[in-house]
């Protein structure tokens, strides 16, 4: 479903970040991405959910080449990639439900229409009491929370998390992989940017570890248990 | 019109609070403008009819019975000229008047030799050529003039002209002003706003619908210095133009608009907020199709 080739990432001028970057994700599968901090995870994470173009190399994404993508063409192919970013980066003026409604209000939909569905998963990840909260009065677990939400409202094809459980107590980062897992199962692609061990060896999923700009696959896809 | 709107954008008072007030000032020096040239017009207009309907016959001699004699013959042929409705001599104390600003209140026996006057009213409709009405005077009356105040009101059409050009231009550079001043806040705008702006992005949505959100929070700027551009200038119009009135007609034609030129105002604020709406748009497009 995404295919990277040779890609090659640099930030302005500056050293290559990403070196040689090449993998696929097949539609439906599970991957880790674990790494030093600065190893280039964020960055790698950034070309996924189409912030920036790579510097060089192939990237084809749900059989369209990234490089000869049109602009316009580009929201339709976000709205099928949920994202959970590192900094979480909720809107501050806008409440809990207000931040998960927006991919739903973006696509289209009518404030009313998506009031149960955005309740029933805010409830899901333990927020039905801050809902209407402003995340400035959240703490940083519960905006975390807030952040997971809204990458998952859309029932996205391809889900990319970073660092999702570094603000959480183990059971809720339990609760909220979980979450994952289930996204996984009824088709979303995901992967999930970690420094958690613990996290890695709950889950039996391939890992891609970035090492100063270089990609290697370090625990092979397991195709014995889960159909992935 | 407006399709679907989507307000992500926090309200900021604080940074934009600036942009009504200062496209309010441009809309006022807008409106003042162009009533003023309005005005300069109808006053010309006016001026110039009353002036073509009307013209003057000096007769300027020194030795009074001569001057009267050739009075009398100027008289007998303007009387006799096809389209001169009537034509009346100037009793010698309205010439008096005429001329006492200059001269001061002095006694009409000082034997100061006072030209004779006599108005031609003219009916309006009949061409008169003037050169050869001049000529025939000169034949009886070769101390008769006939001023019909063509080369003055030349000047005067020439003066209201070169008035109202520079009004346009004031009127050009004003709106170019603020255009330029809405380029600038709508750029800082989106400097302010960068983050929203990528989220959004990112969440899929489309350029049209950043748009509209910054449109209608520019449309919102427009409207409101607008109106209170257009309240202050018609407030100022109305106080110089029953200030003027009270000073007594002809000095200023009447700076308060007639009510065509009024509708004609009362349709700029809506026109700075298209012109503060559309130059946002056309900012923010522009800066949104270099992002990614
Ligand atoms: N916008 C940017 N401009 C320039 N350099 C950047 C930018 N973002 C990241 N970098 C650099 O790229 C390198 C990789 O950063 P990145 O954020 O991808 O690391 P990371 O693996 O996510 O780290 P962490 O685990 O701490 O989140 C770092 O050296 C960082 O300084
Ligand atoms: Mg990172």
């Amino acid at each position: 479903m995404i295919t990277f080739e040779n890609v090659g990432m640099r930030y302005g001028m500056g050293t290559e970040i990403l070196q040689d970057v090449s993998f696929s994700l097949e539609k439906g599968s599970f991957h880790f991405l674990t790494g030093p901090s600065g190893a280039g995870k964020t960055t790698l994470l950034k070309l996924l959910y189409l912030a920036h173009r790579p510097s060089r190399g192939l990237v084809n994404f749900f059989g369209k080449d990234l490089a000869t993508l049109h602009r316009s063409e580009l929201p339709r192919m976000r709205r099928r990639i949920g994202v959970v970013f590192q900094d979480f980066r909720l809107f501050d003026h806008l409440t809990a439900f207000e931040n998960v409604a927006l991919p739903l209000r973006i696509k289209g939909a009518k404030k009313i229409q998506v009031a149960d569905h955005v309740e029933e998963l805010l409830s899901w990840v333990g927020l039905e009491d801050r809902m209407h909260a402003k995340p400035a009065t959240l703490s940083g677990g519960e905006k975390q929370r807030v952040a997971i939400a809204r990458a998952v409202i859309n029932k996205p094809d391809l889900l990319v998390a970073d660092e999702p459980t570094g603000n959480v107590d183990p059971e809720m980062s339990r609760r909220l992989m979980h979450l994952f897992v289930e996204l996984n199962k009824i088709g979303t692609t995901t992967v999930v940017a970690t420094h958690d061990a613990e996290l890695v060896n709950a889950i039996n999923a391939p890992v891609l570890s970035l090492d100063k700009g270089k990609l290697s696959l370090t625990r092979a896809p397991d195709h014995s248990d889960e159909g992935q | 019109m407006w399709g679907r709107t989507l307000q992500f954008l926090p309200n900021s008072k604080d940074r934009e609070g600036l942009l009504p007030w200062v496209i309010g000032v441009m809309l006022f020096l807008c409106a003042l403008s162009v009533a003023s040239a309005v005005a300069i017009g109808t006053g010309v207009e006016r001026w110039s009819r009353d002036l073509a309907s009307n013209v003057t016959v000096q007769v300027i001699v020194a030795d009074a019975d001569e001057r009267s004699r050739q009075t009398d013959a100027a008289l007998t042929l303007l009387r006799a000229t096809p389209g001169v409705e009537h034509a009346t001599l100037l009793a010698s104390a309205d010439v008096m008047a005429l001329v006492s600003p200059w001269l001061g209140d002095m006694p009409i026996d000082a034997g100061l030799p006072l030209p004779n006057l006599i108005d031609v009213a003219l009916d309006g409709s009949t061409q008169i050529n003037m050169q050869a009405l001049d000529e025939r005077l000169k034949a009886t009356a070769p101390a008769a003039r006939l001023d019909d105040h063509q080369a003055w009101l030349a000047q005067i059409l020439e003066l209201a002209t070169v008035l109202q050009l520079v009004l346009t231009a004031v009127v050009a550079m004003v709106i170019l002003s603020t255009v330029a001043i809405v380029i600038f806040g709508c750029r800082a705008g989106l400097a302010t706003h960068a983050e929203p702006i990528a989220i959004m992005h990112l969440m899929g949505a489309e350029d049209s619908v950043i748009c509209r959100a910054f449109d209608l929070r520019y449309l919102a700027h427009g409207i409101k210095g607008g109106i209170f551009g257009i309240g202050f200038a018609v407030i100022t119009l109305w106080t110089v133009s029953s200030m003027a009135s009270d000073l007594g007609e002809g000095l200023v034609s009447s700076l308060a608009p007639e009510s065509s030129v009024s509708l004609w105002l009362l349709s700029l604020p809506l026109f700075a907020a298209i012109l503060t709406m559309s130059t946002a748009r056309l900012t923010v497009r522009s800066a949104l199709r270099d992002m990614m």
